[in-house]
C-alpha cells in the first residue's frame, strides 16, 4: 500500500472506545507520521489522553507518536519528554534526525539537571567579602555606596540582572533565578506558534522521566567508552559539573589503555589529561569549578602508575599545593635513577615558572635540609667573578654581601664540572643532598635565570646603529627625550648585561638631570636583569652609602640605583630585600625613598611580606608626594594577587584621607596589584571603588577588574569594561577601560580587534588611545595581523598621544617578528625611522617612536612580549609589569617595568647534572623563516660639529663638579685619571670611539651579508640544526624535533625554556657549552688602575664591545649620574626641568669663570 | 499551471539588471565563470555568488547547444573521464551531444586540463551542475529520466549538509517536485506520483528545519502546498501551513509564491479578505515581466476573482497593461458582466470561457460568483432609485419570481451591499439617503492604509539594502591625507622660519 494520503481515517480510529482500534491506528500512525504529522497535530490531547490511561496497553507507542509529532512540531522539549517515555520504542540506535535531535535535546537537559545538582560552590564564602563590604562604607563614609553597588541600575552586572550567556559563567547563588532562565522554553524552543500546552521545566520533570534520561545519557557514555570517544565524555561531564562522570571517565580510560596494553598507541590518558587540563584552565571560567576539577585531577594523577608528573605541577601550582609539590620532588629525588632525577628538575622548571615567590618558597622549605658539603670548592668552579672585591666603601655591607654570596653558592646548584670524568657514583644520600640542592637552586629561579642571562648575553644582536640615529635625532636636553632614550636603549639590551653604548655616550648621559638621571640610573637595573651574582656589585657606586659623611653623589642616582637592584633581582629578592628594606628605612630622602619603594615592590613581588609591607607603610604616612605614589605602588607589589583586605582597607582609608593625587593613584593602583588574578573576589572592591566620585579610584576600580580577571576572558568583565569605556565622565578612566580589556582578553588576542575597531575610530582621544594599547597588550608578540591593519592608521592619527600609543603597541605586537613571517614589519621599522627623525613631529609621539624602537628589538632581538608562560599560565611577573608599565602615561620612570614582560625565546637543553651539553636539535623550517631581522643599514649623516660643541661645555661642566666633590669630600674617586680624559682627549675619543663602532658595524654588515647570501643559497633546504641554547620564537617551537637517535632526550615535549635532557649514555665524555656571561667581569668600581685603559681599538662586535669598553667607561658613568645637580633645591617638584635652565647653569658657570 | 509556475523558475527579473555574464559569452564559458562564483561563494561563505550564478539560467537555457555547453562545463569540472561523479551527470545527456563534443573536445579540454585540474571538486560545483542537467532533461521534456535522476540528486545534495550548497539544493527540490508532476497520471487524480514524494518532501522539510537551511525550508514549504493543492487536499495543506513557519528571510520569488499558495487556500476556505491580502501582496511582490511574468498573469486571475467575489470592482487600469491584456480578456468581459449586475452575460461568458477558468483553477471560484452578479445587480438598482418596486427588480435582474427578489434584496441589505429598507406592504425597496462619506473616518483610514503600505515597503527596502564593508575607513584615510598636506605646509613654513631663527641664536650666542 503506498503511503496514506489522509491521516483523517486513522486519527478517527484513535476516538473509538475500542482499544484494538486505538493501538491500530497509533501504528499505522507511527508508520507514517513523518508524512500525516500535520493532521495527527490537532488530536495530540487524544494521544495524550492514552498515552495517561494507565490500563491501555500501548502506552509507549503512543507516546512515541507524541514525541514524533511535537518534534515536528519544534517543540523538541516536550518531544523529549515523550520520547523518555516511550521506553523501548525509542530506539537510540537508528540514526535519523529525530533520534540525534532528541538525543542532543537530552544531553541538554542532562546538563541543565546536574547544574541544578551541581550547584557552584562560591570559592570563598560571601562572608568576607560582605564583611569587607561594611568596612568599606565605613571608611568611604559614604553610607550610600553599599547599597549603590548592589542596585544601582547603571551597573550591568550586579549578581541578579547579569544574563548568563554560557553555561560555564554561571553565578555562584545556589538557586539562582537564572538557572530558571536559562531553560526557559522560550529560549530554546523556538516558540512555535501553533504550539501550545505547558512546557517542561527539566526542573519539574517528574522522576521517572529524569531516571529514564539518566538511562539514556548512560547509554550514551557507554557508547563513547566503546569507541573511545572519551573527550566527548569529559565534556559533558565539565559542561554538567559531574565530578563523578569525569573521574570515571578518565579512569575507563586509563583501563582501557591498560588492558589493550602495548597495542594501542599510549598516551591516550595522557592526551585526555591534557585535554581536561586545557579546558579547565581555557575555557571554564569559574574559579571554584576549576579548583574542583583540578582537585579531582590530582587525586586521580596520583592513583594513576605512570602519572604525568608536568600536569600535576600545573595543577599543583594553580591549587597552591604546595605540600603536595614537594611531596613529589621528593619522591622523585628519591628514586634516585637518573629519569626520575631530571624529571624533578624540569618539574622544578616548570614550578619556577608558573609559581609565585610564595608558593615556591614554601616548597623550598618543604624539602629535606641539605648539607652544604662542597661549599668550599664553589667559588674556584664558578670563576672567581662573584667573589666579593672588598671595596673601602663596602666595608658595613661586606658581611651582609658575603651572606649573600653564601646563598648564591648553595642556590646555584652542584658545581660546573668541566672535567667529565668526574666521580659519579657516591653515596646514595650524599646524591639526594645534592640533588636537593640542585632542585632548590632551580626553586628559588636562580638557574633559569642564569641561563637566561647567558642566553642573551651570548646571543644579544643589538644594532647599535638605531640607537645612534635615536641619540642623534633626539635634542638630549629636553628631559622627555633623554627619558626616551634611555628607555630605549635599556629595552634593546634588556637582561644583556651589555651597558657599552651608555658607556660611549657619556656627554649624553650628562644631560640627565633630576628625574632623567633617576631613570637612566634606573636603566642599568634592566640591562642587567637577571645578573643575580653580580647585580648588586655593579650597583655598587651608585647605591646610597652607609656612611652618612660618605654621602655623596645625587639623591636621583641613588634612588635609581635601588629600583635598578630590584629590576635586576625582580619577582626573585631573596638575596636583597634585606639590603633594600634597611636602605629604604634609613634614608629620608623623598627621592631614595621613591626609588627604594620601587626597587622593594619589584624585587619582593607577590612575597606578601609583612614587614615590608609595614615599612612601606610608615613611609605612606609621611605623606609626601613624591614617594607616595611609588609606596602605593610597592604595598600592591608586595602584597601582588594576596587579596589581603587588612592591606586594602588601609589603602582605602588612606586615599580617602590624603589629598595629594599621585598618593591616591599610587595607592589605588597597588589595591588593583593586591586583587591580581582574585576574579570573583575582587568584585566588591571594584564596585567600591568604580563608585568612588574620585576618578583616580575609578581608575584603580578597572584596573582591579583588569587584573583580578586577567587572561580570563571572562564575559562578566568585558561587558563591565565596556560600560565604563562608553560612560564615565572622566578621560583617564575610559581611557584605562578600553586598555583593560587588553588585559582581560590577551589569552584570545583574535578576538580583541573586532572588539576594539569601533572604540579605535571614537571622537575621544582618549578612547583611541586605550584601542591602541589594548591591542598591544593582548596581541604583543603575536604579529596579528588584523591587529596590526588596525593600528597602521592610528600611526597618523590627529592626536600625538594616540600616534604615542599606536606606535608602541605595533612595537609590541611586531617584536621579533621578520619579513618572512609578516610582510608589514620592514614598512613599519622604516615608519619608525622616518617619524623619529621628522623633525616636525611631537614630542610625545616621537617620545612613543623611541620606545617603540627600543621594544621592537627588545633584550637583543632574543625576547618576546608574552602574558602567559609557555606552559599557558598567567606569567605573573609579566603582567604585572604590563600593567605598572601602562602607568608611565603618569610617571616615565615607570616605563622600565615593561622590561618584566620580556622573556627570552631560546631553547636550552640542561642534562641531569644540570650542564649544558653541546648537542644540536632539529627546526623542520626554512632558516629564513625566523631568522633575525636585518641590520639597520648605516647612514653617514651624522651631524659631528654640532655634537661636539654640546659634548664640550657639558662634560667639562660635570667633570669640573665631579672634581670639585671628589676634593670636597675626600670619595676614594681618584680624580687624576679622569681629568686629563675630560679635558684634552675628549672630543678625540669621542671620535675613535664612533669609528671604532662604525668599522665594527661595517664588518658586520658584510658578514651579515655573506651569511645572507648563503641563506639564500639555503634557501629551498627546509630544515636545519640549531645548537643548544639558540633562539627559538615561540611560532617555531612546534617545529623543533630532538634527534631520536641523539644522546640526549628531552624528557618532555619541546616547549620554550630550560628543557631537561636524559643522557642515554652518561659514560661517555661530553663536551658542553662554554659559559660566557659568567666569564665576564663585571665592571668594578672605579679604581685607579683601570681608568686609563679605555677603549684604544679593542675587537668590534656588539658583545665585544661591553667588555672592552666596560672598565673606563664605567668610571665615567659612574661619575656622571652620581653628580649632584645644582639645581637640585629647585627642581623637586618639578620632574622636567626646562631646557633653558641647563643653558642657564653654563652661563653661570661661564660667569664665574 | 503548471507551466506558468515553471517560468518563474528563475528571476528573470533581474537579468536585464545584472552585470554579471554578458549575454554574447558562449553558454559554456558562462557555466565556466560561474563556477568561478561559486567556488567564490563557498570561500567567503556567502550565496549571494551563488544566486548569481543561478540567474544565467535562464538566458543559458535558451542557447540552441546547451547540452553541449553543461557537457563541456562537466569535462571542466571533472577533467578525469571515467569518475563517478561526471559519469551520473553525463548519462543524462543526449548520446548525439557527447559524440559530436568528443572530436572537438580533444583540443578543447586538452587545454582545460590544468585549471579544473583538482580531482576534488567542490560539491556546489557538481550539484550546479546536476542542477543545469535538470534543466535541461526538463525542457527536452524527458520527465521519467529527469524523475529518476533527481530522486537520486535530492537524497545526495540531502547527504551533504553544507549551507553553502542551500540555494542550490531548492532549485534541485524544486525540479524534482516539476518532474513528477508531469508524471502521468496528472495531478488531479488521486494516484498521481506527487503525491508519493510528498514524505520525500516532508523529510527534506524536517531536515531544513533542524539544519536552520532557510532557502530549502522555504522552497519546499511552497513545493508542498503545491502538491496538496494540485490534488484539491486543502485541508491538509491549510494544516501544513497552520503548523510550519515560513522562514522570515525567504527569497523575494518564494515568498511571492508562497503567498499566492495562501491566498488560493483562503480563497477556497471562503475567506476573502485574507485572501486578497495574500494575493494583492504576491501580485505586488511578484516581476511584472520577462519569463516570470506568467506568474504574474496568474496571480492576477485570481486576485480579479478574490475581488469580485468581495463585490469589489477591479480597476479598468488592470486590464491594460501591455502583459496583461490578452491574458486577462476572458476575466475583462467576466468583470463587466458582474459590474452592470448583468447575469445573462455573465453566464454567458463563464459559459464561454469554461475552458480557460478550468484551466487556470478559477472556475468553482468563478461559479460562486453568480450570488454577487446578482447582489451588485441589486446595489446598481438602489443607486439609480431612491424607490423601487420589486417586480422592477425582477424584470431588470431576469429573477424568475418576486419572492425570490424580496429574499436577494434581503440578503443585500442584511449583508450590508446597500443601505436599504423592504417595504413588504407595497412590494417596495426603499433607499436609505447617502450620507457623505467624507463626514465619515473613512477616507482618513483608507489613507492610512496607504501610508503605512508605503512605509512598510520603505521599511522593507532599508533594510535589504547592503552597505559597502568598510567604506568609513577610505573617510578616515583621506582625512588623514589631509592632515599631512597640511603638515606639509607648514613644515615648509618652519622651515622658512628655521633659518630666520638660526641666525637669531647666533646673535644670542654672540652676547
Amino acid at each position: 500500500m503506498v503511503g496514506l494520503t489522509s491521516a483523517a481515517g486513522l486519527v478517527g480510529f484513535l476516538a473509538e472506545p475500542d482499544p484494538v482500534l486505538q493501538a491500530f491506528a497509533l501504528e499505522r500512525l507511527n508508520e507514517e507520521i513523518d508524512s500525516v504529522w500535520t493532521e495527527v497535530s490537532g488530536s495530540i490531547g487524544q494521544i495524550e489522553a492514552l498515552y495517561e490511561d494507565d490500563t491501555f496497553s500501548h502506552r509507549e507507542l503512543a507516546a512515541l507518536v507524541l514525541s514524533k509529532v511535537y518534534y515536528q512540531l519544534q517543540e523538541y522539549n516536550e518531544s523529549m519528554v515523550f520520547a523518555l517515555g516511550a521506553g523501548k520504542y525509542f530506539n537510540l540506535a537508528n540514526a535519523g534526525e529525530y533520534e540525534e535531535t532528541i538525543v542532543a535535546r537530552c544531553i541538554d537537559t542532562y546538563i541543565a539537571l546536574s547544574v541544578l545538582d551541581n550547584p557552584a560552590v562560591p570559592l570563598i564564602r560571601q562572608k568576607r567579602s560582605s564583611e569587607f563590604l561594611d568596612k568599606y562604607t565605613q571608611d568611604a563614609n559614604a553610607p550610600a555606596t553599599a547599597t549603590a553597588s548592589q542596585t544601582s541600575p547603571i551597573l550591568p552586572f550586579s549578581h541578579d540582572s547579569l544574563p548568563s550567556k554560557s553555561l560555564l559563567a554561571q553565578g555562584e547563588e545556589e538557586g539562582d533565578p537564572r538557572h530558571a532562565r536559562m531553560l526557559d522554553p522560550h529560549d530554546v524552543g523556538g516558540g512555535h506558534p501553533g504550539g501550545s500546552g505547558a512546557h517542561p521545566n527539566p526542573s519539574t520533570l517528574s522522576g521517572a522521566v529524569k531516571k529514564s534520561l539518566h538511562a539514556i545519557v548512560r547509554r550514551l557514555f557507554e557508547s563513547c567508552y566503546d569507541v573511545a570517544a572519551y573527550k566527548q565524555v569529559v565534556g559533558i561531564a565539565v559542561e554538567a559539573r559531574n565530578m563523578d562522570v569525569l573521574r570515571e571517565a578518565i579512569l575507563r580510560s586509563s583501563q582501557d589503555e591498560r588492558s589493550k596494553g602495548k597495542k594501542v598507541a599510549t598516551g591516550q590518558t595522557d592526551d585526555l589529561m591534557e585535554y581536561v587540563l586545557d579546558i579547565c584552565m581555557n575555557v571554564v571560567q569559574e574559579r571554584g569549578l576549576r579548583n574542583q576539577i583540578l582537585q579531582l585531577i590530582l587525586n586521580l594523577l596520583n592513583d594513576i602508575p605512570s602519572p604525568d608528573y608536568f600536569s600535576i605541577a600545573r595543577c599543583v601550582v594553580y591549587l597552591n599545593e604546595h605540600g603536595m609539590a614537594s611531596k613529589i620532588l621528593r619522591e622523585l629525588v628519591q628514586k634516585g635513577d637518573g629519569r626520575s632525577l631530571a624529571i624533578a628538575y624540569q618539574l622544578s622548571f616548570d614550578l619556577y615558572e608558573n609559581g609565585t615567590q610564595e608558593f615556591l618558597q614554601k616548597v623550598v622549605e618543604e624539602l629535606p635540609e641539605t648539607e652544604e658539603t662542597d661549599k668550599t670548592d664553589l667559588p674556584t668552579m664558578n670563576g672567581n667573578a662573584v667573589r666579593p672585591i672588598v671595596h673601602p666603601n663596602e666595608a658595613a655591607t661586606s658581611e651582609e654581601s658575603d651572606q649573600l654570596l653564601r646563598e648564591l653558592q648553595e642556590s646555584s646548584g652542584p658545581p660546573q664540572t668541566i672535567v667529565a670524568s668526574r666521580a659519579k657514583p657516591e653515596a646514595g644520600s650524599a646524591d639526594d643532598a645534592k640533588a636537593f640542592a640542585s632542585v632548590k637552586s632551580i626553586l628559588r629561579g636562580t638557574k633559569s635565570i642564569e641561563l637566561n642571562v647567558e642566553f642573551l648575553y651570548r646571543s644579544s644582536r643589538t644594532d647599535r646603529a638605531i640607537l645612534n640615529k635615536i641619540r642623534d635625532s633626539l635634542e638630549a636636553r629636553n628631559s622627555i627625550f633623554h627619558s626616551a632614550i634611555t628607555f630605549s636603549n635599556a629595552f634593546m639590551n634588556a637582561g644583556t648585561m651589555i651597558d657599552g653604548w651608555l658607556r660611549d655616550n657619556l656627554e649624553w648621559l650628562q644631560k640627565a638631570v633630576n628625574w632623567s638621571k633617576f631613570t637612566a640610573t634606573a636603566a642599568l637595573g634592566v640591562i642587567h636583569r637577571g645578573n643575580i651574582g653580580q647585580g648588586q656589585k655593579l650597583l655598587e657606586p651608585y647605591l646610597p652609602k652607609e656612611h652618612p659623611t660618605a654621602g655623596a653623589g645625587s639623591t636621583y642616582s641613588q634612588g635609581g640605583s635601588l629600583y635598578a637592584l630590584g629590576l635586576i633581582y625582580a619577582n626573585h629578592g631573596t638575596h636583597v630585600l634585606d639590603y633594600l628594606q634597611r636602605q629604604f628605612a634609613a634614608t629620608q630622602e623623598e627621592v631614595v625613598q621613591h626609588g627604594g619603594a620601587l626597587g622593594l615592590g619589584v624585587a619582593g613581588m607577590a612575597t606578601g611580606s609583612e614587614q615590608i609591607y609595614e615599612a612601606l607603610k610608615n613611609v605612606l604616612y609621611q605623606d609626601s608626594a613624591i614617594n607616595g605614589e611609588a609606596v602605593g605602588l610597592a604595598m600592591g607589589l608586595v602584597m601582588l594577587g594576596t587579596g589581603n583586605l587588612k592591606a586594602v582597607q588601609d589603602m582605602i582609608q588612606y586615599a580617602h584621607d590624603t589629598q595629594h593625587e599621585k598618593i591616591v593613584r599610587g595607592l589605588a593602583m597597588g589595591m588593583a596589584l593586591i586583587m591580581y588574578a582574585r576574579q570573583e573576589n575582587s568584585d566588591q572592591l571594584s564596585n567600591g571603588l568604580l563608585d568612588d566620585p574620585d576618578p583616580a579610584l575609578r581608575y584603580g576600580g578597572i584596573m582591579t577588574i583588569a587584573l583580578a580577571y586577567c587572561g580570563s576572558g571572562s564575559n562578566k568583565a568585558v561587558r563591565r569594561l565596556l560600560h565604563i569605556a562608553v560612560s564615565d565622565v572622566s578621560d583617564d578612566v575610559r581611557r584605562v577601560a578600553v586598555m583593560s580589556l587588553g588585559f582581560v582578553l590577551f589569552r584570545k588576542p583574535g578576538s580583541v580587534p573586532r572588539m576594539v575597531e569601533l572604540l579605535s575610530e571614537s571622537y575621544n582621544p582618549h578612547v583611541r588611545y586605550g584601542a591602541t594599547m589594548a591591542l598591544g597588550i593582548a596581541c604583543a608578540g603575536t604579529g596579528l595581523e588584523a591587529a596590526v591593519d588596525l593600528l597602521e592608521p592610528m600611526m597618523k592619527d590627529t592626536v600625538d598621544f594616540v600616534r604615542q600609543g599606536a606606535l608602541i603597541s605595533l612595537s609590541m605586537i611586531l617584536v621579533q617578528q621578520n619579513d618572512a613571517m609578516n610582510p608589514k614589519v620592514t614598512f613599519i621599522r622604516r615608519e619608525l625611522q622616518k617619524i623619529i627623525g621628522d623633525r616636525h613631529e611631537d614630542a610625545m609621539a616621537k617620545f612613543g617612536c623611541a620606545l617603540a624602537l627600543g621594544i621592537i628589538d627588545a633584550g637583543g632581538r632574543n625576547c618576546t612580549i608574552s602574558l602567559q608562560t609557555q606552559t599557558g599560565n598567567l606569567n605573573m611577573e609579566a603582567i604585572v609589569g604590563m600593567a605598572v608599565f601602562t602607568q608611565y602615561w603618569y610617571w616615565f620612570p615607570l616605563t622600565h617595568f615593561l622590561s618584566l614582560t620580556f622573556t627570552p625565546t631560546s631553547i636550552t637543553g640542561v642534562d641531569q647534572d644540570l650542564e649544558i651539553p653541546s648537542f644540536k636539535f632539529h627546526s623542520n623550517t626554512r632558516p629564513s623563516l625566523f631568522d633575525y631581522p636585518p641590520e639597520q643599514e648605516v647612514k653617514a649623516e651624522e651631524a659631528p660639529e654640532k655634537v661636539k660643541t654640546a659634548v664640550l661645555s657639558t662634560t667639562a661642566q660635570a667633570k669640573r663638579r665631579k672634581l670639585a666633590k671628589a676634593r670636597a669630600e675626600g670619595m676614594d674617586v681618584d680624580p687624576t685619571p679622569t681629568t686629563p680624559k675630560a679635558d684634552g682627549a675628549d672630543a678625540e675619543m669621542k671620535d675613535e670611539d664612533s669609528n671604532v663602532v662604525e668599522t665594527g658595524k661595517e664588518e658586520e654588515k658584510k658578514d651579515g651579508d655573506k651569511e645572507s647570501s648563503r641563506k639564500k643559497v639555503e634557501k629551498e633546504k627546509v630544515g636545519y640544526d640549531l645548537e643548544n641554547m639558540s633562539r627559538v620564537l615561540p611560532g617555531q617551537i612546534k617545529y623543533i624535533s630532538f634527534p631520536q637517535d641523539g644522546r640526549y632526550q628531552p624528557v618532555k615535549k619541546p616547549t620554550g625554556g630550560p628543557i631537561l635532557l636524559f643522557d642515554t649514555k652518561p659514560g661517555e665524555e661530553k663536551s658542553l657549552v662554554e659559559l660566557k656571561a659568567k666569564k665576564k667581569t663585571s665592571p668594578p668600581a672605579p679604581q685607579p688602575t683601570t681608568g686609563r685603559t679605555t677603549a684604544n681599538g679593542g675587537p668590534a662586535g656588539a658583545s665585544g664591545l661591553g667588555e672592552v669598553l666596560g672598565t673606563g667607561g664605567a668610571a665615567a658613568a659612574v661619575g656622571v649620574l652620581t653628580a649632584v645637580d645644582e639645581d637640585e633645591e629647585g627642581g623637586e617638584e618639578a620632574p622636567v626641568p626646562e631646557e633653558f635652565e641647563v643653558e642657564e647653569d653654563d652661563d653661570d658657570e661661564e660667569m664665574e669663570e | 499551471m503548471a507551466d506558468k509556475m515553471e517560468v518563474d523558475a528563475v528571476n528573470g527579473e533581474k537579468e536585464a539588471e545584472t552585470v554579471g555574464p554578458a549575454p554574447d559569452l558562449p553558454p559554456e564559458r558562462v557555466i565556466i565563470n560561474n563556477f568561478g562564483l561559486i567556488r567564490q561563494a563557498v570561500n567567503a561563505f556567502d550565496s549571494r555568488f551563488t544566486l548569481r550564478a543561478l540567474r544565467s539560467t535562464s538566458t543559458l537555457r535558451k542557447s540552441d547547444n546547451f547540452a553541449e555547453a553543461i557537457l563541456q562545463g562537466i569535462r571542466t569540472a571533472f577533467p578525469k573521464p571515467n569518475i563517478g561523479p561526471r559519469k551520473v551527470l553525463e548519462d543524462m545527456l543526449p548520446d548525439s551531444v557527447k559524440s559530436a563534443q568528443h572530436q572537438q573536445n580533444g583540443v578543447a579540454s586538452g587545454g582545460k586540463e590544468k585549471d579544473g585540474g583538482d580531482d576534488q571538486q567542490l560539491p556546489e560545483i557538481w550539484a550546479y551542475l546536476g542542477v543545469l542537467v535538470q534543466v535541461y532533461l526538463y525542457d527536452a521534456k524527458e520527465y521519467e529520466d529527469g524523475a529518476s535522476f533527481s530522486t537520486n540528486f535530492v537524497e545526495k545534495i540531502r547527504s551533504w549538509n553544507r549551507r553553502t550548497l542551500d540555494p542550490i539544493g531548492a532549485k534541485a527540490y524544486f525540479y524534482y517536485s516539476l518532474f513528477h508532476e508531469q508524471l502521468l497520471p496528472l495531478p488531479p487524480s488521486k494516484q498521481s506520483p506527487v503525491i508519493e514524494i510528498r514524505p520525500k518532501l516532508l523529510a527534506a522539510l524536517r531536515s531544513a528545519v533542524l539544519r536552520k537551511d532557510n532557502d530549502t525550508q522555504a522552497a519546499v514549504t511552497v513545493l508542498l502546498l503545491r502538491n496538496y493543492i494540485s490534488t484539491a487536499d486543502i485541508t491538509q495543506a491549510d494544516l501544513l501551513v497552520a503548523q510550519t513557519q515560513f522562514p522570515n528571510n525567504a527569497t523575494n520569488n518564494q515568498v511571492c509564491r508562497y503567498l499566492y499558495y495562501l491566498g488560493r487556500i483562503r480563497a477556497i476556505q471562503l475567506s476573502y479578505t485574507q485572501a486578497h491580502e495574500h494575493l494583492e501582496s504576491a501580485t505586488r511582490k511578484s516581476p511584472t515581466n520577462g519569463p516570470a511574468v506568467g506568474f504574474y498573469q496568474q496571480a492576477t486571475k485570481l486576485l480579479i476573482v478574490v475581488e469580485l467575489l468581495m463585490g469589489d470592482i477591479p480597476d479598468r487600469s488592470l486590464f491594460r497593461q501591455p502583459s496583461l491584456e490578452t491574458a486577462l480578456y476572458p476575466y475583462f468581459k467576466l468583470v463587466q458582466a458582474v459590474r452592470v449586475g448583468d447575469l445573462q452575460a455573465f453566464l454567458k461568458c463563464v459559459g464561454v470561457n469554461e475552458g480557460q477558468f478550468r484551466k487556470d483553477g478559477t472556475y468553482t471560484l468563478i461559479l460562486r460568483l453568480r450570488q454577487n452578479v446578482i447582489k451588485t445587480g441589486v446595489r446598481m438598482l438602489s443607486l439609480s432609485y431612491s424607490r423601487i418596486s420589486l417586480r422592477d427588480i425582477c424584470t431588470r435582474l431576469s429573477i424568475p419570481s418576486e419572492e425570490s427578489a424580496e429574499y436577494i434584496t434581503a440578503k443585500a441589505i442584511r449583508d450590508g451591499v446597500i443601505e436599504a429598507s423592504l417595504d413588504h406592504a407595497n412590494g417596495h425597496l426603499v433607499t436609505t439617503p447617502q450620507r457623505d462619506a467624507y463626514s465619515t473616518t473613512e477616507p482618513s483610514e483608507a489613507f492610512h492604509a496607504r501610508i503605512s503600505a508605503l512605509l512598510g515597503m520603505r521599511d522593507e527596502c532599508v533594510m535589504s539594502m547592503r552597505y559597502p564593508m568598510d567604506k568609513h575607513k577610505q573617510e578616515i584615510q583621506e582625512a588623514a591625507k589631509a592632515r599631512e598636506r597640511e603638515r606639509e605646509l607648514a613644515k615648509e613654513i618652519v622651515e622658512g622660519e628655521g633659518d630666520v631663527g638660526d641666525d637669531d641664536d647666533g646673535g644670542f650666542e654672540g652676547m
